[in-house]
């Protein structure tokens, strides 16, 4: 045998895990949707064309979760990039105690969604709740329930692009901030002119990652909300969720699956490309 | 002036990220009445410590922690010992397909969660692997990421170092395992630290693939808890807390890696 085909063989030999895992529990699975999603019945072992994507594209539940999620990825993404970037500007400072700060803004971020859920959900109750016991009078989760579940995921997660930032702002050459400053810039000036643009990547990429977790946000409906008041918070994993597990439609929920994995897919192909097109060099 | 109003905006905001999680402690230290006073406690004059007691009365939640434990460190443990292994040859191996098969590896990046649920959990089903460990573990064995890290890793490792132990009779095993995965390290506290803290966290698939509270996970089994006795508050807090203290012992003593992990998930 070549040596050549030896090493081959010791490639594929200590491949051979991985080939199984992701043959098994990705291929096979994503097979088994798009198959699954063109069934019906309470075994989806009945043949059914295309009828379960024309039903939920018709289906004002299902159309609304999807109008639910957009917002709700939406209000993540503009909160992560501006909260973010703010506490990174802030922390990029040379000021003492930075790790400390940088430390606690992080904490939310190693917990469960379970921990998010249940202690927001505590805190937030216009009768239980401490806010109010504390004599402030609100029922946000009542009159804006989105804005408010938005509000407790960016508590979780904006710590974790608030790094990101400070990474990308670490990865700014300091010369060109001299430069502008000799040539009198103001402040202001150098942020739009000059960090903003050389942070287009971490921006881009915040955003992408934002989007994403944001179109498969569960456990805050799950958990806080139960996808109300009504239907108000009804994100689509929730909703695809029920449909599976409660309703036992496994069919219907296959496809819906498969237009939510197409819409995540369409948004991070746009979002590369409007990537691309606002790409600088200086 | 500036350093003044800068301070304030940490200071504030530092306060209401860590302001609830200090509140869940005191919460997990209330009586019952305490938590549901009309005049608000911000500390109980006395923690009842007894109320993590009761925790383990009212669930079963020594199991819960076991099984947080078994199936995130199983987790962790095959991805150290996968992720690197398939890393290490796609970046030093020539093959047939090696670069169809990194494609189709990177493609799964792709693939959210969600989009496996369904199948998983007839595949589950159909193998009688719902409600068991394997049922909890096995769809979380490797990840592209994971493995797609440790490739950058190894990649500046010099080829000499290998060809040299190949001269010296080294066989394909001892050359990975002696000389390939010491030198990994570091990339191995980030992945391992990672993949843990994540699947400790994890939420859906337990709650799909599990149907016992003797099976739940901790983040499932204390959210179903809570809905079964919902003003408990006092009890949901102490699991909190309970789920919370390994992965803020394992911030504590690693920040560094932490925080180096996310900047390495940004620079994919």
């Amino acid at each position: 045998m070549s040596l050549s085909a030896r090493y081959a063989r010791t490639a594929y030999l200590f491949l051979l895990p991985a080939l199984v895992f992701f043959t098994a529990f990705f291929y096979v699975p994503i097979a088994n949707v798009i198959a699954t999603s063109l069934h019906t019945g309470p075994q989806a072992d009945v043949f059914a064309g295309l009828s379960n994507y024309a039903d939920a594209l018709a289906d004002p539940s299902v159309r609304h979760s999807f109008l639910v999620t957009l917002g709700f990825s939406g209000g993540v993404v503009a909160g992560s990039l501006v909260f973010g970037l703010l506490l990174a500007l802030v922390l990029d400072q040379p000021l003492k105690g930075r790790v400390t700060f940088r430390a606690m803004l992080l904490v939310p971020y190693l917990t469960s969604v379970a921990i998010v859920g249940l202690l927001w959900r505590n805190i937030l109750d216009p009768q239980l709740g401490i806010l109010n016991r504390l004599g402030l009078d609100q029922q946000w989760l009542n009159e804006h329930p989105l804005a408010t579940i938005v509000g407790v995921t960016l508590w979780q997660t904006v710590g974790y692009t608030m790094v990101l930032f400070l990474a990308g702002l670490q990865g700014i050459p300091e010369t060109y901030q001299e430069a502008a400053r000799i040539d009198g810039a103001s402040a202001w000036q150098r942020f739009w002119r000059i960090t903003l643009p050389l942070l287009a990547p971490t921006t881009l990429f915040v955003s992408v990652m934002a989007v994403i977790s944001g179109l498969q946000a569960f456990g805050q409906a799950y958990i806080i909300t139960n996808g109300g008041p009504g239907d108000a918070t009804d994100l689509s994993v929730f909703h695809i969720y029920a449909t599976a597990f409660k309703t036992r439609d496994f069919g219907y929920s296959s496809a819906q699956s498969v237009l939510l994995l197409v819409v995540i897919v369409l948004f991070t192909l746009m979002q590369l490309r409007a990537g691309k097109r606002g790409e600088v060099t200086y | 002036m500036v350093r003044v109003a800068l301070y304030t905006l940490l200071g504030v905001m530092s306060v209401v990220m860590v302001a609830p999680l200090v509140y869940m402690v005191s919460l997990s230290l209330q009586t019952e009445a305490e938590t549901l006073s009309a005049q608000a406690v911000l500390w109980p004059e006395n923690p009842q410590w007894g109320n993590y007691a009761e925790l383990f009365v009212k669930a079963p939640f020594g199991d819960f922690i076991v099984n947080s434990f078994v199936v995130a460190g199983g987790i962790t443990l095959a991805h150290l010992l996968f992720d690197p292994l398939v890393g290490y040859v796609f970046a030093k191996f020539r093959f047939p397909l090696r670069n169809t098969l990194f494609v189709a590896l990177l493609a799964t990046l792709m693939v959210p969660f969600f989009v496996r649920m369904i199948p998983l959990y007839v595949l589950m089903a159909q193998l009688g692997w719902l409600n068991t460990f394997q049922g909890l573990i096995t769809p979380f064995l490797m990840d592209a990421f994971g493995i797609f890290l440790m490739r950058q890793f190894i990649q500046p490792i010099p080829d000499d170092l290998i060809s040299a132990a190949r001269v010296d009779g080294a066989s394909e095993f001892t050359i990975y395992r002696k000389i390939i995965l010491p030198q990994t390290k570091p990339a191995l506290a980030v992945l391992g630290l990672f993949t843990f803290v994540f699947q400790w966290n994890e939420f859906l698939w337990p709650l799909v693939a599990t149907t016992t509270p003797e099976m739940r996970t901790i983040p499932v089994g204390l959210t179903l808890f809570n809905q079964e006795y919902f003003t408990l508050w006092h009890l949901t807090a102490a699991g909190s807390v309970i789920l919370f203290v390994p992965t803020a012992i394992l911030f504590l003593v690693s920040q560094r890696y932490f925080v180096r992990g996310i900047t390495l998930t940004g620079l994919r």
